[in-house]
């Protein structure tokens, strides 16, 4: 499998890229934004810069809720995921009920060695040569998540394929393509099947009424269902492990490689990230590894949807009022080098706190495997970070490349 | 930092956090929120909502269940010291932390010395730096400067254009006289005059040239001054000798002609296009104008202490302010824990215009002052201070302390009472009750008893305090930057080590 076969091919026309080279010098314009026009209002769309506004959007989420609802039926066929809701108490209820069965626990015992054996695997298969997105970081994630929630592969399916083309639609889709709804018409249903298959397969399993087969996320939310946990129907069931399966792992492959880009365009950052890598200072790592997403995050902003009339910096000379209805966009890119807040944002520190990032949003929809990505998005690159006269390919696959907002292809070579 | 409330009869109490932290103040507040925002959002809900912008902001961040961010708030209520000092100056913290790291690894590795009994200094020098390397890979790497030369040019720039400011308004009458009366020496006549006539009116005149000249009269009451005044110490001591006068006069000299020179460039480009003269003309006859203004400079100053004692003699002083029995107790039982100490005092400033000009003036040209002669890490002679700050809040209407300072309260202000009194009139002389001063800088903080009631009157009792390294007092961490210092070294001359070994 490789980017061709998970990623749809993008029109190659001058408009592409244009976005391109926009997105490739962003932080230009978020510059001049924040100095000159911090919060800029362009139509129906609020465009908020500042690190103080960035995180007032996220936290004022009565006002600001999600715009991810209508989609998500899409996917769901119409049943709520908590993505999608206010701070309601479905909201909680539901994310509580995910806690019981995705359990911080799980990263150290079973997650992180998982992640770390296979990446090391995948590496040393290389034999000195290796594509990042597809041969290293999609296939681990979806490996071991997959392998995590109890779901896998669909027969005659790939997870990576569903999964990548329901998060494009979700959150990469601003313009509504047909063709992409296409695909998601066919691909949801398809998904929401399978999982029903699984949930009536695993219970089908169950002949002795005791423990579910398996530990791992599906049979712990039926072992929940059994004991008549609120929140685990088998339609919640299937809904949350659908929303885990396209929410997460289609992330790691953006972000882990655009990481590793940038720690190849620093030299030095690139030898500290290995000397940590080798020495096994894991900590140490993750603070290369979230520094340099800083550089390339996720994306450039989040969306949010004002849902009544509300004046963002209120009491500053910058106070604006964002009427209801208008689509706000939350640039966390821009805040987290922000230099009011951030300290040195030009500066590549590897041991910045944890409040000069919002890699996973902040507030109310803050990522819900947060805990679980600052341990295994590191730990995806250590074994290829430990490797001696780790460099870029010759020629331009050595530099990434970009499908859209998705990374597509970043070879590396190292001495096997 | 520290939060203190601070309740008068006359105000509503007033909370304030008081920080000392490396680099810009936003990053700081951000962190703050990060480290202990829900905690300061329950103490900002006692709180009064202020009057002005950021009311509405305050309601959002104090409603229930509120998660609106603080920073933004907390930095518009940011007051800015006029005056600050800074011990250790130019170590910033992971360095403080770190070569004490490295002292006590170098203490640990020396063991009782009896390994190293008989081993001359470079030897011991090479033999710990070798041992320590491994641990302490930073060594190698250059060591920072303190005080960049960019930022201490920064530091004389303003300086020398505070004093240019300074002299400007001095000269005022002169340059208005000169702009009316063609003839200079008329101008240089009057001015002198003036100021002769005005001088003789100040009979204590004298008392101030000794001042400034290092020879302080001993005070009527309170405990003599033993040493000069740290700050006059340092600006006379260059001086001393011929030598030292002469390069002074020169300098003088050359700071006066940049002076009338730049007024000159400045005043002349913006009225030469009013004139039908050429510019040159325009310029020469501006000079001309600046230069003789400078002859007003005595008058000017002599009418502003005449004013000044004027004021001063009917000043009223609060001989024996009443601490309340409970408030010094409570005080005195959150005092000597540790190695440092803290404290935080609110006073009145005295009303009228004079007072108004001369305490801004005056905490500006000492805060600028301070930042080109405390450089050694050490306030002149007085080696306790972390920080100690002062800031006017409310309009201006009060003036706010804040010291972190190594040993008790007590010696504490004995240092300032007896090594920089001077300074300390200075800075306090303006307020409200402060003992009967003179000039603005004799006596003063030299009644020491009653400078130390009123100043325990105007405590507030630190509710809370953090200190990033409790235990080291400022001689301490200088002294593990020597040795720090002398450890990056490769090697290092016997005369060099001998005195390195010294800080072992």
């Amino acid at each position: 499998m490789t980017a061709e076969q998970v990623l749809r091919p993008l029109p190659d026309g001058l408009g592409t890229r244009l976005r391109a080279w926009a997105f490739e010098h962003v932080d230009l314009a978020f510059g001049l934004l924040r100095a000159v026009k911090p919060i800029l209002k362009v139509g129906g769309t609020v465009l908020v810069t500042r690190y103080d506004d960035v995180r007032e959007v996220f936290l004022t989420d009565d006002a600001f809720p999600v715009p991810y609802r209508a989609k998500l039926d899409v996917i769901m066929g119409g049943c709520p995921f908590f993505l999608g809701m206010a701070d309601t108490p479905e909201y909680r209820r539901d994310t509580a009920a995910m806690r019981k069965a995705i359990l911080r626990e799980d990263i150290p015992v079973r997650l992180a060695g998982a992640v770390e054996t296979l990446a090391e695997r995948i590496v040393d298969e290389g034999g000195g040569r290796l594509e990042v997105v597809d041969e290293l970081v999609r296939r681990v994630t979806f490996a071991v998540l997959s392998d995590y929630f109890g779901v896998p592969d669909p027969p005659g399916a790939d997870l990576r394929v569903w999964a990548t083309r329901l998060f494009e639609f979700q959150f990469a889709d601003p313009g509504d393509d047909p063709a992409l709804r296409a695909d998601v018409d066919r691909m949801a249903p398809a998904l929401r099947d399978h999982i029903d298959r699984l949930i009536a397969a695993r219970r089908g399993s169950n002949t002795t009424g005791s423990d579910f087969e398996g530990d791992d996320v599906l049979g712990r939310c039926l072992a929940l269902q059994r004991q008549g946990e609120p929140g685990f129907s088998d339609e919640q069931i299937r809904t949350a492990l659908m929303g885990m399966i396209v929410g997460g792992p289609p992330q790691p492959p953006m972000v882990v490689p655009q990481a590793l880009e940038q720690l190849l365009r620093r030299p030095d950052a690139l030898m500290g990230a290995q000397a940590a890598a080798r020495s096994g200072d894991d900590a140490l790592l993750a603070g290369y590894v979230f520094e340099a997403m800083r550089f390339d995050p996720l994306a450039p902003a989040l969306p949010r949807v004002a849902a009544r009339d509300h004046r963002i910096a209120v009491g500053t000379p910058r106070e604006t009022l964002v009427p209801k209805g208008a689509t706000v966009l939350a640039a966390f890119r821009s805040a987290m080098h922000d230099g009011r807040r951030i300290p040195d944002p030009g500066r590549f520190d590897p041991r910045r706190m944890q409040h000069e990032y919002i890699h996973f949003g902040h507030g109310l929809h803050t990522c819900f495997g947060i805990h679980m990505n600052r341990v295994l998005l590191p730990l995806m690159l250590k074994p290829l970070l430990r490797r001696n006269r780790l460099r870029r390919a010759p020629g331009p696959e050595g530099h990434l490349t970009k499908r859209g907002p998705f990374a597509e292809r970043l070879r590396v070579v190292y001495d096997a | 930092m520290s939060i203190s409330v601070f309740e008068d009869d006359h105000f509503d109490p007033l909370l304030v956090i008081e920080a000392n932290f490396d680099g810009p103040q936003g990053p700081f507040w951000a962190q703050l929120e990060a480290a202990i925002g829900p905690q300061l959002r329950e103490i900002l809900r006692y709180c009064e909502r202020p009057a002005g912008r950021t009311g509405e902001t305050f309601d959002l961040i104090t409603r229930p269940g509120s998660k609106h961010p603080l920073a933004p708030f907390l930095e518009a209520h940011t007051v800015t010291p006029m005056i600050f000092h800074q011990g250790n100056r130019g170590l910033d913290r992971r360095r403080i932390d770190r070569e004490a790291e490295l002292f006590f690894a170098a203490q640990e590795t020396l063991g009782n010395g009896a390994r190293y009994h008989g081993v001359d200094a470079v030897t011991l020098h090479r033999t710990l730096r070798s041992s320590l390397r491994g641990t302490f890979d930073w060594l190698g790497e250059p060591e920072p400067v303190r005080i960049p030369g960019r930022e201490r040019l920064a530091d004389l720039a303003k300086l020398a254009g505070f004093a240019m400011v300074a002299l400007l308004v001095l000269s005022f009458p002169g340059v208005l006289l000169a702009l009316i009366v063609p003839n200079g020496w008329v101008v240089v006549s009057v001015s002198l005059l003036a100021a002769l006539a005005t001088g003789r009116l100040i009979k204590d005149l004298p008392d101030l040239f000794r001042q400034f000249s290092g020879s302080a009269p001993a005070p009527e009451s309170g405990p003599p001054p033993r040493m000069r005044d740290a700050f006059a110490r340092d600006a006379m001591k260059s001086a001393g000798s011929t030598v030292g006068f002469v390069r002074l006069a020169l300098a003088a000299a050359l700071f006066l002609a940049v002076y009338v020179a730049l007024a000159a460039t400045v005043f002349g480009a913006l009225v030469a296009p009013l004139t039908p003269a050429p510019f040159g003309e325009t310029i020469a006859a501006s000079a001309r104008v600046f230069a003789l203004g400078l002859s007003s400079v005595p008058f000017s100053l002599c009418a502003i202490l005449l004013w000044l004692r004027r004021l001063e003699d009917r000043d009223p002083c609060h001989d024996d302010p009443a601490v309340r029995p409970e408030r010094l107790q409570d005080m005195m039982r959150r005092e000597d824990f540790i190695a440092q100490n803290h404290m935080g005092s609110m006073v009145l400033v005295k009303p009228g215009l004079l007072r108004a000009v001369l305490i801004r003036a005056g905490l500006s040209g000492l805060a600028l002052i301070l930042r080109v002669v405390a450089t050694s890490g050490y306030l002149g002679s007085m080696r306790t201070i972390h920080f100690a700050h002062w800031a006017m809040v409310g309009n201006g209407s009060r003036l706010m302390f804040f010291s972190n300072f190594d040993g008790s309260w007590e010696s504490y202000l004995d240092d300032f009472i007896e090594k920089a009194h001077g300074g300390l009139t200075l800075a306090w002389g303006n307020c409200v009750g402060f003992p009967p001063a003179r000039f603005l800088s004799l006596e003063g903080a030299t009644h020491g008893r009653k400078f130390k009631n009123w100043a325990r009157h105007s405590m507030a009792t630190t509710l809370f305090w953090f200190s990033a390294y409790r235990d080291y007092t400022v001689n301490q961490i200088e002294r593990h930057a020597r040795v720090a210092s002398g450890l990056r070294q490769p090697t290092l001359s016997p005369e060099e080590a001998i005195a390195w070994t010294r800080d072992l």
